[in-house]
């Protein structure tokens, strides 16, 4: 034992120089490191406190203690370079700390990006169930860079594996293109920020609704019959979509639209000359009056607004009386509030003309006027409006049935006195101006579609 | 069941929406829903030949993809059976008949017999025509809603026929006329129903150019000038002769061509006469083609209704004139005659132009001719009437409104 010790201290005493070198040097590559590591973070600390950037924040947080180990790396890798170790042992001793340099750079790499993804995903509320895949994704990608770095390091063949991997992907590219489409799409749906929950949207398919949740695979809609799309990402960022933003003002009760159907039901009655016709108008229900002052609106919606009742077309066409046909044709429905008052109009207009002209003529045989009752079927339809957004978008869309329902039916066969959307706005959304506007619309100057617009417009107006 | 038959749909539903719209399938739809557990028996004389088969054909496969449990069956009856109910068919439109006693004894044990032989299963039970008129006497053994579907004008009958039929008729809950002047009165509710034309039939689909020129080219036409087309089968009532006369005052000042294009009725001994004397009095004018189309050329018709310049219907007397349907669907000025159900059609000046007489005809013709414009909105407009009002979709919504208001009296019925 004392023999070691005493060769030991001989050995030293001729060689110290073997051990004392490299050891300055290491401890002077951690001095330097520290010097340099306080001046690069100074300088970086005034340069993240003049930007806005919270990530900078981030890297520095993160990359200053391992800024160190990596001088304390250097500084063995010169101190072992200037020493007398044999080569074989330098080699090893080289890929060792090449390992460990790689190795913490992947740690930084991952702690970094993982700080970073969590500061924005957190902030954008629609990636948040998506974080977890977002993150695997990332360190297992800088797991596998190290990976293969750490086996070039090593002398291991890794060409074989970066084509096995390069194949991997692209089959995994392949398999989840559609997947990764979404996701992407997500991203820029996230950062370009154009679609948000609750924004209501209109897609060129004329779907519309309001957005109910964005994922990083797809957009859901519940549209205005209650239905939910789901349209992928992908799509949606390719096709054009109108956004009308926030919803506006709810009303108090939502309006529900109703659709009518009619059957026509003959009665039997008939009349071949104004007298007849006059006295029939007395006896025939309601449902009669109504059928013939507005079932040409209906049949004929496309043509430019025309006579609206069938007595003053029977006159002019089959008696041949132009003068009566135009008083009965000028006859304003819109003015009556009830069928009733309608009727004695009507009649009061024929039981004058009779007065002073009783000689009227007689239609041919088949060409009598048949009285015919409408028989009104109304049925919920699964469109429903909580504000002027969604009451215009499905007026877009309900059929010319429902709108007569709600414009002609309500108003006189049903004696609500306004139509319904009149009502609707006055009372849910206590928009009287808007209200007044509806209700004093002469709908019988329209088409039904030229009506339909004409509402949607002065709707429009008003959101604007 | 034996006369009971399950027919495949030519034609999907959801072909349709692109013609009517997504509103009228769902309307269509929702109204299906009030039809949950019934069963509809739609009940006539036969499933092949007629316009009453052929309507049937389209709906009853529509309205089971709408999922409603609708079955058609037909009566059984002997040829002699079947002569005498085409007696009572021209008899109820005014035609004289001899009808005995041993004809109505014969309807009535042919009735006796299918009322034995037949299973009345139908929540409504649903008759077309007066052939199977009398399976009414079952109602009062099983109850049930039944509805009589009259297809033909029974406006001028042979008071005798229309006595012995109107004593089946007042015991249906309803029925059902396609005109308001084909009805009577009758003590029962009675709709009014028009029929319809199937857009997706061979008879009224859109046709390529090609399919247009063979067809004209395998009749001998050339479209080099405007062409006038009537088509109807060879009968004095649809009034060829008259078309001829109207076309030779028109052409004296307008250059163009007439097309009189139809078949021979079986059961008309007169109309081969008809052809003779139609062919007769057109071989002196070789603008005038008669051209005898044989039964199942839906095509050939759709194709020479589709290259027609104007069509023309001048019927003496007319029932519906679903004739008049199929052009005003392919966009065509009308001119044709206020008879039948041809008014509701054509809105005169609106959808085309109404006449009563050659002159009146021939008139109308040259403001077509010489106004191409006016002819075009006419057209447009006719289109669009047949959409709204006379499509099988609409058709199918009245049936089942119709079904729904025999257990709803009032005139507003919520669903």
């Amino acid at each position: 034992m004392v023999d070691w010790l005493t060769n030991s201290w001989l050995w030293l005493t001729k060689n110290w120089l073997y051990i004392a070198v490299p050891l300055v040097i290491f401890l002077a590559t951690y001095v330097v490191g520290l010097w340099v590591r306080r001046i690069a973070y100074r300088a970086f600390n005034r340069w993240a406190a003049a930007g806005k950037w919270r990530g900078s924040q981030l890297i520095i947080q993160t990359t200053r203690t391992p800024f160190i180990y990596w001088f304390l790396i250097l500084g063995v890798l010169i101190a072992i370079q200037v020493s007398r170790l044999d080569s074989s042992s330098k080699i090893l001793a080289d890929r060792i700390l090449a390992s460990l340099f790689v190795f913490s750079l992947c740690w930084v790499a991952a702690t970094l990006s993982t700080r970073i993804l969590k500061l924005y995903v957190g902030e954008v509320k629609r990636l948040q169930p998506s974080e977890p895949l977002i993150l695997n994704i990332v360190r297992i990608a800088i797991a596998v860079v190290g990976a293969l770095i750490l086996l070039d390091i090593w002398g291991a063949p890794t060409t074989p594996i970066i084509l096995l991997l390069a194949a991997v992907i692209l089959i995994a590219a392949l398999a989840f293109r559609d997947v990764l489409a979404n996701l992407f799409s997500g991203f820029q749906l996230a950062q370009g920020e154009q679609i948000r929950v609750g924004d209501f949207i209109k897609l060129e398919s004329g779907d519309s609704g309001y957005v109910t949740d964005v994922t990083w695979r797809n957009t859901q809609i519940r549209t205005l019959d209650g239905n939910l799309i789901l349209i992928p990402n992908s799509r949606l960022v390719q096709s054009t979509v109108i956004n009308y933003g926030h919803p506006l003002k709810k009303a108090s009760r939502p309006f529900r639209f109703y659709t009518r159907l009619y059957l026509k039901e003959l009665t039997g009655l008939k009349a071949s000359n104004l007298a007849e016709m006059v006295n029939l108008l007395k006896e025939v229900p309601d449902s009669v009056i109504y059928y013939h002052t507005h079932h040409f609106l209906e049949e004929y919606h496309y043509l430019t607004p025309e006579p609206a009742n069938d007595f003053a077309l029977w006159v002019s066409d089959e008696l041949s009386d132009e003068i009566l046909g135009e008083k009965l044709a000028s006859i304003d429905t819109f003015a009556f509030p009830t069928i009733g008052a309608l009727r004695a109009r009507i009649e009061g207009v024929i039981r004058d003309y009779v007065s002073k002209k009783p000689d009227g003529r007689t239609a041919r045989e088949g060409r009598e006027f048949h009285f015919i009752k409408s028989v009104s079927f109304i049925m919920p339809t699964p469109y429903v409006a909580h504000d002027l957004r969604e009451f215009v978008e499905v007026l877009r869309q309900v059929s010319i049935d429902s709108l007569s329902y709600h414009i002609f039916e309500a108003k006189l066969r049903l004696k609500r006195g306004v139509n319904d959307f009149a009502i609707w706005i006055e009372e849910c959304l206590d928009d009287k101006d808007l209200a007044d506007k509806l209700a004093y619309l002469d709908p019988y100057n329209y088409t039904l579609e030229g009506l339909r617009s004409t509402i949607i417009q002065v709707i429009e107006k008003r959101i604007k | 069941m034996q006369n009971e038959i399950h027919l495949q749909s030519r034609s999907r539903l959801q072909d349709y929406e692109p013609i009517v719209g997504r509103s009228c399938l769902e309307d269509l739809r929702r109204l299906t829903e009030k039809f949950s557990g019934k069963v509809i028996q739609t009940v006539n004389s036969t499933f092949i030949g007629g316009g009453v088969a052929e309507i049937l054909e389209h709906m009853v496969p529509l309205l089971n993809q709408l999922g409603v449990d609708i079955r058609w069956n037909v009566i059984t009856g002997s040829d002699e059976f079947f002569e005498v109910t085409k007696k009572f068919h021209n008899a109820l439109h005014g035609k004289r008949e001899k009808i005995s006693a041993q004809d109505f004894a014969l309807f009535s044990e042919i009735t006796e017999r299918n009322l034995k032989e037949m299973s009345f299963y139908g929540d409504i039970i649903f008759i077309h025509d007066p052939q199977p008129v009398g399976l009414i006497a079952k109602k009062k053994e099983i109850g049930r809603k039944w509805l009589w579907r009259c297809h033909i004008d029974v406006s001028s009958p042979d008071k005798k026929v229309w006595s012995f039929l109107r004593r089946f008729i007042v015991e249906y809950d309803a029925a059902v006329f396609s005109v308001p002047n084909f009805a009577q009165q009758l003590p029962i509710r009675q709709f009014l129903i028009t029929p319809s034309i199937d857009p997706l039939s061979d008879k009224n689909r859109e046709l390529d150019s090609e399919t247009i020129d063979a067809v004209l080219a395998k009749y001998g036409l050339v479209s080099d000038k405007p062409m006038i087309t009537q088509i109807s089968r060879f009968d004095r009532l649809k009034d060829p002769l008259g078309v001829i006369e109207a076309f030779e005052m028109v052409r004296k000042s307008i250059d163009c061509q007439l097309v009189l294009a139809g078949g021979t009725a079986t059961d008309d001994p007169e109309s081969e006469d008809v052809l003779v004397e139609v062919r007769k009095r057109a071989e002196k004018n070789p603008d005038v083609h008669v051209l005898l189309v044989q039964p199942e050329s839906d095509i050939d018709i759709n194709a020479l209704q589709r290259a027609a310049t104007i069509i023309i219907q001048k019927s003496l007397k007319e029932g519906f004139g679903l004739t008049i349907s199929e052009a005003l669907w392919k966009a065509k000025p009308v001119v044709a005659s206020a008879v039948g159900g041809i008014p509701l059609q054509v809105k005169n000046k609106f959808t085309g132009l109404l006449c009563y007489t050659v002159e009146g005809a021939a008139y109308s013709l040259k403001q077509l001719l010489s106004n191409t414009e006016y002819a075009n909105w006419l057209g447009q407009n006719g289109k669009e009437h047949v959409k709204q009002n006379f499509l099988i979709t609409g058709h199918l919504k009245n049936y089942l409104l119709m079904f729904l208001a025999l257990d709803q009296p009032s005139e507003v019925v919520y669903l």
